[in-house]
């Protein structure tokens, strides 16, 4: 309440000189708009320089561009977005470019079309162009040579509208001559071809062949997939601008986050990564090697461009990032596209705003910019850059040879152009394509095939023939030259069948899409022979569980039979994907007889079985669980998936229950929580003395203690209230017991839990609930009211109530009469929340005059703030809210006051709170992970998972309520409040606060005290701290936004004497044995720094070295470093050297 | 579709309105409000104006001020698979039945079936209890139908409650076949076919209105041969002129009798001011911006959704000019 109070006070003077033009909130933070405003603010990478090529009136708003064969840029422009306003003119245009005289300015521009509503993209070809126009693509074309479209043709419509932000958009032509186009999430298409309706529902990506008319979904999801570029090999990456995974590789199939009831979703290559708005390969001779065959990704919010280099792994890529093309400290300059041009320069869209969309800021909000746009030209000294030609002067020979050019561009308008041309004259001059000097004959080839595909004249002969390359990347783009029309294709399942066995994963993948494109019996069959002889990654992985499912129907009867394929473990792998019980019988013999053993395989069985199995399955995993020589983790996995089996699905094993009790002498945590949870859902009454002392050995063992709550109300009755009762009122038991024994009592009569808990909670040590009993009584429908009458006259001390009043304000159930009944209990005032314009003008100006990120940084860092646990910056913390990393770029200022105070004003897409309310009252409140037939994940504000079964659920809806708890910055002072927007505020700027894109390790983990450390260090030096030592707690650290790891904000790791040490560690991947690079810098002459248990030698009175691991084995390589405190240590920094395809980074979650 | 091109070519050109069939009771009346439902063919049809112009001119000049409303969604099914933003179809026979019960109308044109046809074997909804059976054959694909059609003639008869006139069933237009490299329409139009009889059956059931679209284009005929110019762009989307046929068929199927539809460049005032009124109720009811506007964003942008009743006199001011140019039409037009 602190802040607010002293807020009120000062707001009430800063009232009497606040500035009177309220309605103009931060209208004085709108940057300059001058051309040379924009200019002097760019910082380029080395070598580059930056010119204007086009601006305002030609272009205002640009939302997407493309050339066109004669070397002129089309451009199309929406001041009309966010929304048409009634009586609004539909005038938004496409505009064509050209720089006539080749000085990188354009000096001539024609409206080619200004009658647009919303436009997000256009694409020149086939004479004209194709517009996406909101709900429809339109072909317009100009017929009298005036290039003003005077025909207007609706190619596609049913395109939705639901968010005009994620329109239909990303026009390109692919290499095959199809036209690409993406959609976002929201967005619900139901398209009628002439063969049949083709429907996508939310994010994901379509493929057009205007001379057939067919269009077809190629991979669904992604949140907001504004760029696609084709590798030199015609590979598809995507690029998210609302998502935060940087690349993503896609294929046929693939289904990514947010896709409308996918069960399951694959990631992109960068997590953790800005969100980017285009994407583009850069190629050609007027730039620098090291830029070339780089990702180019517009980082929008962040006013930058950001480039990926792209490794091979697998059937799919590592992306690292390195540092930035070009980045503006100018807060409207909005990279939205990315190009190059056909002078080999790099052309980006400037959409000019300082406000980046329409969801948080109002549509009719007066700082929207609807006047300006820019086209940036960046080009680089050491070359000079190439005449623009006009493809459409050259002959077919002439256009023929520019499938060759070192220029990407040049070859994909060549291309372009071809289809302008008599297919006849074309193709025997493509025939004729020479090979030029080091260039893989089979890329030519490979060009031809194209070629052939663009002109709808598909020479499938050259392209089986390119099966036969040595080099993989052929092979695969054969594959998918093939997959667009395989299903007319007699020859496609042979092809297939011999390229799944392919060495190279990334061409059983391709060959897998081919397959799931036939209509004929044995797809599954050929395409589960992919698991053998190669290392099963998630991608190909995907294809193959998704092939399993779609075409279930051709092999599932066969296998209730006998085994359709050439292994168990082929088998196991089909019926798992499915996820029914298929061929039960043959993998539980093949677990029975031993010829599946290793823990992974156990474990998937019992997971699927738990699934899908019978009670007498389910005996059987039982059975294999008691054996005398049991491994303890096939016992665990087990144990777990028959607790999940009784939950969601309600059914127990056959035969004697009490087999289980055996589990509960467990010396194994793990197994006795299971059989604990067991013996409760399979009403083990024998279990309840072992239980019972368990519960009551909390302060041995809490999570011990923990699980016994789960049998003990499921055992239920009379004995389970009366302990509850005792030990809640007993005046000898902790506060660890009382609490556990108020949930276990709310859980079983939710009034009887809130006349025990009135007390609990009264004497709750340091005014703190750190045992859950605020949770257990807001997860059940009837448990807030209970509490609430159970306040009624009583009293409670401020700092708890305010515990409780935070937490039930962010309950999903909004349960407004406890909140009333806790402020009632503790005399508390209502927290204001909402800032009056003119305190939030005052409160904006104090951020901009007073504000210090820094010590923002500081305030945002606090545990006792909980940020970190649920926003990451740049990847680094929690991922149940957005990643903050580029959030001050892109929101205001009073965006960011007002979602501090009331979160549930703005919630950001996908982040919205999904309430599930099961017909025992009970609820649960998240984001949903995923679900299938049986159960659905609700992720909740702590990152747990939580499993519910369909069966339960009683309603299931979006609630307008954020999971991010309100009143989180009461306990901060003014200046606090101020520095912490100030910090945020600076996200994404360029500054100390834009995280650099240098490989720097973000994630740790912290060790916390533990008595070993303070006798043992001395004996045997810091290698203690790398110990595998069970008892060890490490707790998530995240980097600063510098990528610093402060390591003074550490716990303190007791030493001998008074010495405190910082200690952390972190995981990395490594892909192969030997040297692997990295750098450390910070007060080196008190750091350790170990690699395994191995101390690495830092040089002496240095800042910073570089420093190479010998990698003996490839995997998993653990990083500690520790350092003693009170010698001016502050941060240290550890950057990886090498790039993704050597060194990757783990998640926290797999540490 | 070779006797469409004939008939075309033999078509009169004059200028003259309905002439009913003796007797008949005329199906559009003064101050009539018309709601069109289907599919593609009908929402594309608000882009040429020209299906509502045949309305229009064919209710002759005693008739006047007719409020058409094109609530046409591509993709849609009898279940109302197009009309669902985030829920299941259910949703979207909601959102269909909403919108009925707001404009009341006197007369309703259904259109649906191409879809449906078009995906015998495949599934043509989503609707969970109907998913499988769409899928499971001819027989399966029709009975489901005709299921969800009864559904939708119920609901929207009630929907639009006491003055609704006339329902009118449309059968789906014909597939073109414009030969290689788009797709070879006969399996699709025999298809077509089968859903045409049991649409008109379903009329006979509910006594409603009939009109065969697929008989007066030409589908009964059909050996492969198109018309030319062809009336589709790509064998299912009608152009401009084709819409001007499906226009003719329409008011000839409603017992307008051989008049004239005129309805092309020489109503040019009229047919732009339709098209203007149809993009305008578009914005109005199809407003882009529905998940910040009225869904589940709404808390962050719902405060701008006072402005989409905003067109509504914007459309109102358009129909007026509607009938000002079709009573110019008809006063240019000589009398008979």
């Amino acid at each position: 309440m602190k802040f607010f109070q002293s807020l009120a006070a000062t707001l009430i003077v800063a009232t009497l000189a606040a500035l009177p033009a309220h309605s103009q909130n931060g209208l004085k933070d709108i940057p300059d708009t001058a051309v040379s405003a924009q200019l002097e603010a760019f910082q380029l990478i080395e070598g580059a320089k930056v010119n204007l090529f086009a601006n305002e009136p030609a272009v205002a708003n640009p939302t997407h561009m493309n050339w066109d064969s004669r070397g002129r840029l089309w451009v199309v422009s929406s001041p009309l977005y966010p929304h048409i306003k009634p009586g609004q003119e539909e005038q938004d245009k496409v505009v064509i470019l050209e720089d006539t005289n080749g000085d990188g300015v354009a000096d001539k521009s024609i409206d080619f079309a200004t009658n647009l509503h919303i436009p997000t993209a256009v694409l020149p070809g086939d004479g004209g162009a194709y517009i996406a126009n909101s709900i429809e693509v339109l072909f317009l074309k100009d017929t009298d040579g005036d290039d003003v479209a005077d025909e207007r043709q609706v190619v596609l419509s049913g395109f939705g509208t639901e968010d005009t932000h994620h329109l239909l958009h990303t026009f390109k032509w692919g290499p095959e001559g199809m036209i690409w186009m993406n959609q976002s999430i929201y967005i619900h298409t139901h398209l009628e071809t002439p063969y049949g309706i083709r429907r996508l529902l939310g994010g994901g990506m379509w493929h057009y062949r205007p001379e057939t008319q067919r269009s077809d979904v190629f991979m669904k999801g992604l949140i907001n997939p504004w760029g696609h570029a084709f590798d030199e090999w015609g590979q598809s990456f995507l690029t998210d601008g609302a998502g935060s995974q940087g690349i993503n590789f896609v294929f046929p199939r693939s289904v990514f986050a947010t896709s409308p009831g996918a069960s399951r979703i694959l990631k992109g290559l960068n997590p953790g990564q800005p969100k980017h708005c285009g994407a583009e390969f850069l190629t050609g001779r007027h730039l620098p090697d090291d830029l070339k065959g780089l990702i180019a990704a517009p980082d929008f919010r962040g006013s930058r461009i950001n480039l990926f280099k792209l490794t091979d792994n697998g059937s799919a890529y590592t992306s690292s990032q390195v540092p930035d093309l070009i980045s503006s400290k100018h807060r409207a300059f909005r990279p939205i596209d990315i190009k190059m041009g056909p002078d080999g320069a790099i052309y980006v869209a400037d959409w000019y705003n300082p406000i980046i969309q329409h969801g948080e800021v109002d549509f009719r909000d007066s700082r929207r910019d609807q006047k300006h746009g820019r086209i940036w030209r960046i080009t680089f000294d050491d070359q000079d850059t190439l005449p623009i030609e006009d493809l459409s002067q050259l002959d077919e020979k002439a256009l023929a040879g520019k499938l060759n050019a070192p220029e990407a561009l040049t070859r994909q308008l060549a291309l372009t152009e071809m289809r302008n041309r008599d297919p006849k004259a074309v193709l025997p001059a493509v025939a004729n394509l020479s090979v030029p000097d080091g260039v893989d004959p089979d890329l030519v080839a490979l060009r031809k095939v194209w070629a052939s595909q663009t002109l709808n004249q598909f020479d499938e002969k050259a392209a089986v023939a390119l099966l036969d390359s040595k080099n993989h990347k052929a092979r695969a783009a054969a594959l998918r030259a093939i997959y667009y029309r395989a299903a007319d294709n007699d020859e496609a399942l042979a092809i297939a069948s011999k390229a799944i066995a392919d060495p190279h994963p990334q061409v059983r993948l391709w060959a897998v899409s081919v397959l799931a494109q036939l209509d004929v019996k044995e797809t599954v069959t050929t395409a589960m022979k992919a698991i053998d002889g190669v290392e099963l990654d998630e991608f190909l992985d995907f294809a193959l569980w998704s092939i399993c499912r779609e075409h279930s129907d051709r092999w599932v009867a066969d296998a209730q039979e006998k085994n359709p394929f050439s292994s168990t473990r082929q088998l196991l792998f089909a019926v798992r994907a499915i996820n029914k019980p298929v061929a039960v019988d043959q993998i539980l013999s093949a677990l029975e007889s031993g010829e599946i053993s290793s823990d992974q395989e156990v474990t998937d069985i019992a997971d699927w079985i738990s699934k899908t199995g019978s009670p007498e399955n389910l005996n059987n995993l039982f059975v294999h669980t008691l054996k005398e020589n049991a491994s303890p983790a096939h016992q665990k996995a087990i144990l777990t998936t028959l607790a999940s089996a009784g939950r969601i699905r309600k059914i127990q094993p056959t035969g004697d229950k009490n087999r289980l009790n055996q589990f509960l002498d467990s010396k194994n945590d793990v197994i006795f929580s299971e059989a604990a949870t067991l013996a409760g859902l399979w009403k083990l009454e024998s279990a309840r003395p072992g239980l019972q002392s368990a519960f009551l050995a909390a302060a041995e063992n809490q999570g011990r203690a923990e699980a016994t709550l789960n049998g003990l109300i499921s055992l239920g009755g009379p004995p389970t209230a009366k302990l509850f009762d005792s030990e809640a009122k007993s005046e000898t038991s902790t506060f660890l017991i009382k609490s556990l024994a108020v949930r276990g009592r709310t859980r079983m009569n939710p009034a009887a839990g809130a006349t025990l808990a009135v007390e609990v909670l009264q004497n709750a040590p340091d005014g703190k609930d750190p045992h859950g009993i605020y949770a257990a009584f807001l997860a059940t429908k009837q448990g807030p009211g209970a509490l609430a009458k159970a306040l009624t006259n009583a009293k409670l001390p401020q700092p708890i109530a305010l515990v409780g009043v935070q937490k039930a304000s962010s309950a999903a159930t909004k349960p407004e009469g406890l909140v009333k009944a806790l402020q009632k209990a503790a005399d508390l005032k209502p927290m204001k929340m909402a800032l009056s314009d003119t305190e939030m003008e005052s409160m904006m100006e104090a951020v901009a005059k007073s504000g210090d990120p820094h010590n923002g940084e500081k305030v945002y860092r606090r545990a006792s703030m909980q940020c970190l646990v649920c926003h990451a910056i740049g990847g680094a913390g929690g991922v149940i809210g957005p990643d903050l990393v580029s959030i001050g770029s892109s929101a205001p200022v009073d965006y960011l006051i007002d979602s501090l105070l009331q979160p549930n004003m703005k919630i950001k897409e996908g982040y919205h709170t999904t309430l599930v309310t099961l017909k025992n009252g009970d609820s649960f409140a998240g984001a949903i992970a995923r679900e299938d037939d049986n159960e659905l994940v609700v992720r909740d504000a702590t990152g747990k998972e939580n499993r519910i079964p369909k069966a339960d659920i009683a309603s299931n809806n979006i609630s307008p309520v954020s999971l991010m708890p309100p009143g989180l910055t009461a306990q901060l002072r003014e200046d606090e409040f101020v520095d912490l927007v100030a910090f945020l505020a600076q996200l994404g700027k360029d500054g100390d606060f834009k995280t650099p894109p240098n490989r720097y390790v973000r994630q740790w983990q912290s060790l916390m005290p533990h008595e070993r450390t303070r006798d043992a260090i001395g004996h045997y030096g810091h290698q203690i701290f790398t110990e595998d030592i069970k008892t060890y707690q490490w707790i998530p650290f995240f980097a600063k936004v510098t990528g610093g790891v402060p390591i003074p904000e550490m716990p303190k790791v007791v030493g001998r004497g008074r010495n405190r040490y910082g200690v952390a560690r972190t995981f990395v991947d490594v892909s192969k044995a030997g040297p692997v690079r990295f750098k450390i810098s910070g007060k080196l002459n008190d750091l350790i720094l170990l690699h395994g248990e191995n101390k690495i030698e830092l040089p002496a009175d240095v800042s910073e070295a570089e420093i190479t691991l010998e990698v003996k084995k490839p995997g998993r390589q653990k990083i500690t470093v520790s350092g003693l405190n009170g010698f001016g240590l502050d941060d240290v920094k550890v950057e990886v050297l090498d790039d993704a395809g050597t060194v990757q980074f783990i998640d926290i979650k797999e540490f | 579709m070779k006797p469409i091109s004939l008939r075309i070519t033999l078509w009169c050109l004059a200028l003259s309105h309905a002439a009913l069939a003796y007797g008949a009771e005329p199906i559009l009346k003064s101050g009539d409000r018309v709601a069109l439902v289907g599919n593609t063919v009908i929402e594309r049809a608000r882009l040429s104006g020209q299906l509502e112009a045949a309305l229009q001119l064919a209710a002759g000049p005693e008739v006047k001020n007719i409020s058409i409303r094109n609530l046409g969604w591509s993709g849609d099914s009898v279940f109302g698979d197009s009309r669902s933003y985030f829920g299941p179809p259910q949703e979207g026979r909601e959102r269909l039945v909403s919108i009925v019960s707001e404009i009341k109308p006197q007369v309703i044109f259904l259109c649906y079936g191409t879809g449906a046809a078009m995906s015998v074997d495949q599934g043509w909804t989503d609707e969970p209890i109907h998913k499988e059976p769409s899928a499971s054959g001819m027989e399966g694909s029709l009975a489901t139908f005709s299921q969800g059609y009864q559904e939708k003639i119920d609901r929207l008869r009630s929907a639009a409650g006491g003055s609704l006139r006339e329902i009118v069933l449309v059968s789906p237009p014909p597939l073109e076949n414009l030969g290689e490299p788009l797709p070879d329409q006969t399996e699709n139009n025999a298809r077509l076919a089968i859903f045409r009889d049991r649409i008109k059956q379903l009329a006979t059931d509910n006594q409603l209105s009939f009109v065969d679209w697929f008989a007066a284009l030409g589908g009964d005929d059909f050996n492969g041969e198109v018309a030319s110019p062809a009336l589709t762009n790509n064998g299912l989307h009608y152009s401009k002129s084709g819409y001007q046929i499906l226009g003719r068929e329409l008011v000839k199927g409603l017992g307008y009798g051989e008049t004239s539809t005129i309805a092309n460049d020489e109503t040019p005032e009229l047919v732009a001011s339709i098209i203007e009124k149809n993009r305008l109720f578009f914005h109005r009811w199809r407003p882009a911006n529905e998940t910040y506007l009225f869904l589940f964003r709404k808390h962050e942008q719902g405060q701008n959704a006072k402005e989409i009743p905003m067109f509504d006199p914007l459309i109102a001011e358009q129909e007026k000019n509607i009938e000002a140019a079709r009573q110019k039409v008809f006063a240019g037009q000589p009398k008979n």
